[in-house]
């Protein structure tokens, strides 16, 4: 069984008036293995928000299914094991930090004596035991969105939804983030999370998808979409054909950038050496070569900017 | 839904709704002496003071009518749509609860809220005149029916709400209001004696659209003892159907309408809200 599993997943927005009909979802498939730390990626506007909704049973899709832990998506047995914290949140700020988690522990059925007891737990999680009398209102914007996590979490769910939990955050506040995330996995939870920030998805997740217009299209464990491949920068005296010619036999992918530079991709790291082997043995005149192993977020441009051509 | 129905009560008070419920006691009050004063400053008879305490106690209710249902107005019109456009439904709806319960407990949070409000302003009233020695306990008999008016108001708006943003809503709601008022007050005597079919239908109409005029003779019902002799006189002219039009009888069937609608305007809205994207 799949934590979250999509079939052909389609949401279409009809304006009510005037306006053509916006598709944000477009057979969208995804299966997300439960006990995982998902990373949920995509340029602006792929869908991705839309997308969660669907899936927490905010928003009906057009067409297709979604399934989480086994239930239909927006059924009350898959809301009852699911935590979410909304992209554009917004909470009822007239609460203190502490009657708002009881608020929704209440509303998630917990029971007063573990809730009190998880609701200490979790402040502490997110770094907020100091403010836990305080209203939401008198709170920084990242403290809401700890708020936030912490509200999604306290009935201890089996799986987190995130929509760019780290979006009002400075780089403490992330790292605090990346320790929940780790504390959930280390408890058996899967995390489906989306986020911008590609160096902080790289360092906690361990399957990402790429959507694009829509639809998957990129999925995979992290370790495999970013085996050993490195990113090369070349700088020439100047950019010959002949040399490029030569570049191409070892690297994968060989692209120009300007008259003195080139990028090239090589499947491993031995192949860089060979690289400048055959620049020199080409005639070209190597003036400087950095390599880095690829990032995720070389995978995510090349991905979208290759959807896009 | 009990965690809605208390989450709704907390927001109202937060609103200073208590402001608006202060100063409306604060009127109630002040009315109910309306009457004495007018008697020490010009004299009068204990009979002319009974009709004088009759009148503030008429337009008393009429106050608290009014005012219960703005209240339940304001409260229900902002209680979908702009939430969730503020983005408060977010995080609540995706736990374990049902649209309808959600619904239901904004439904139940807001009439409650204004039920006591309501009920709070005729204890004022009733308290200040009885202490004048005048208790009318028709305030009472009427409270029920008047009680029905936030329901009714508060009802139609929030089902406004389920699609329509808070000013939009209780615009609409005003609206429906303001036309079943005009034409009750307005058109009916007008369609009555000059015995025009047309605006007799279209007042007919109005009473289907919004049951007012049926709410108001329901109320008029329970107090038509301490109404004061001239109001309660026929005009001196008129065939026997104009009078009849002019004051319709109340019937059996009135209450039923008016629960019914009040039923039916629960469930539109709350299908509309069920089958709507919340985001
Ligand atoms: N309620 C709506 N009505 C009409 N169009 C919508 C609505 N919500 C989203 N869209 C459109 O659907 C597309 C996908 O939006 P979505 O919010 O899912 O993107 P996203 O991947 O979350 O983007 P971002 O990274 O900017 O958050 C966009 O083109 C957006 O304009
Ligand atoms: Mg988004």
């Amino acid at each position: 069984m799949w934590a979250i599993e999509t079939r052909n997943l389609r949401k279409v927005f009809r304006p009510l008036i005037g306006g053509k009909p916006i598709t944000a979802v477009d057979n969208l498939n995804l299966q997300v293995p439960p006990g995982t730390v998902f990373g949920f990626l995509g340029p602006n506007g792929a869908g991705k928000t839309t997308t969660i909704q669907i899936l927490i049973g905010n928003v009906y899709p057009t067409a297709g299914e979604a399934f989480i832990l086994g239930h239909r998506a927006g059924a009350l047995a898959a809301k009852r094991k699911l935590g979410f914290l909304p992209e554009k949140f917004q909470f009822h700020d007239f609460l203190t930090a502490e009657e708002f988690l009881r608020m929704h522990g209440r509303l998630a059925k917990m029971d007063g004596a573990t809730l009190q007891k998880r609701i200490d737990e979790v402040l502490e999680l997110v770094g907020l035991t100091q403010r836990r009398k305080s209203k939401i209102r008198e709170f920084s914007k990242g403290m809401q969105q700890r708020i936030g996590l912490a509200q999604a979490i306290i009935h201890d769910p089996d799986l987190v939804i995130l929509d760019e939990p780290t979006s009002a955050l400075d780089p403490l506040g992330r790292r605090r983030v990346r320790e929940v995330v780790q504390y959930l996995k280390e408890r058996g939870k899967t995390v489906f999370l989306n986020s911008h920030l590609l160096s902080e998805v790289e360092r906690s997740c361990d399957v990402v998808a790429i959507i694009d217009r829509g639809r998957v299209v990129k999925q995979g464990a992290l370790d495999e979409l970013l085996v050993n491949r490195s990113v090369v920068s070349i700088e020439l005296k100047r950019v010959e054909p002949r040399v490029l010619e030569a570049m191409a036999q070892v690297a994968q992918k060989v692209q120009p950038v300007d008259e003195r530079r080139v990028t090239a991709e090589v499947a491993q790291e031995d192949d860089i050496a060979e690289l400048a082997r055959a620049i020199v043995q080409a005639g070209g005149a190597l003036m400087g070569l950095q390599a880095h192993r690829e990032t995720l977020e070389d995978l995510f441009i090349q991905t979208v900017e290759g959807e896009s051509k | 839904m009990g965690v809605i129905v208390a989450l709704t009560l907390k927001e109202a008070m937060r609103r200073r709704a208590f402001l608006g419920t202060l100063i409306i006691l604060v009127a109630l009050y002040g009315l109910s002496f309306l009457p004495r004063a007018f008697k020490e400053a010009f004299g009068g008879s204990e009979r002319q003071f009974e009709i004088g305490v009759n009148i503030a106690v008429l337009f008393g209710v009429d106050i608290i009518k009014f005012f219960s249902a703005v209240l339940a107005i304001l409260l229900c019109a902002g209680a979908l749509t702009a939430e969730i456009e503020r983005g408060y439904l977010a995080a609540i709806l995706p736990r374990p609860l049902h649209r309808w319960e959600l619904y239901l407990g904004k439904w139940l949070g807001v009439m409650l809220f204004s039920a006591a409000n309501a009920t709070l302003w005729t204890a004022m009233l009733w308290v200040s005149v009885a202490v004048q020695g005048q208790p009318r306990v028709e305030m009472w008999r009427a409270l029920p029916y008047v009680l029905l008016y936030p329901v009714l108001y508060g009802t139609l708006a929030l089902a406004f709400s389920s699609f329509l943003g808070a000013s939009i809503a209780s615009m609409f709601t005003v609206a429906a209001g303001a036309f079943a008022y005009f034409s009750d007050q307005f058109l009916r005597p007008i369609a009555a004696f000059f015995d025009v079919k047309l605006l007799q239908q279209i007042v007919w109409l109005s009473e289907w659209t919004l049951p007012m005029a049926t709410l108001k003779r329901l109320v008029q019902q329970r107090v038509d003892t301490i109404l004061p002799p001239s109001m309660d006189d026929a005009p001196p002219w008129g065939t026997e159907a104009m009078l009849r039009f002019l004051k319709p009888e109340v019937q059996t069937l009135d209450i039923v309408y008016v629960g019914v609608y009040i039923v039916a305007a629960l469930l539109i809205g709350l299908l509309i809200f069920w089958r709507r994207d919340v985001q």
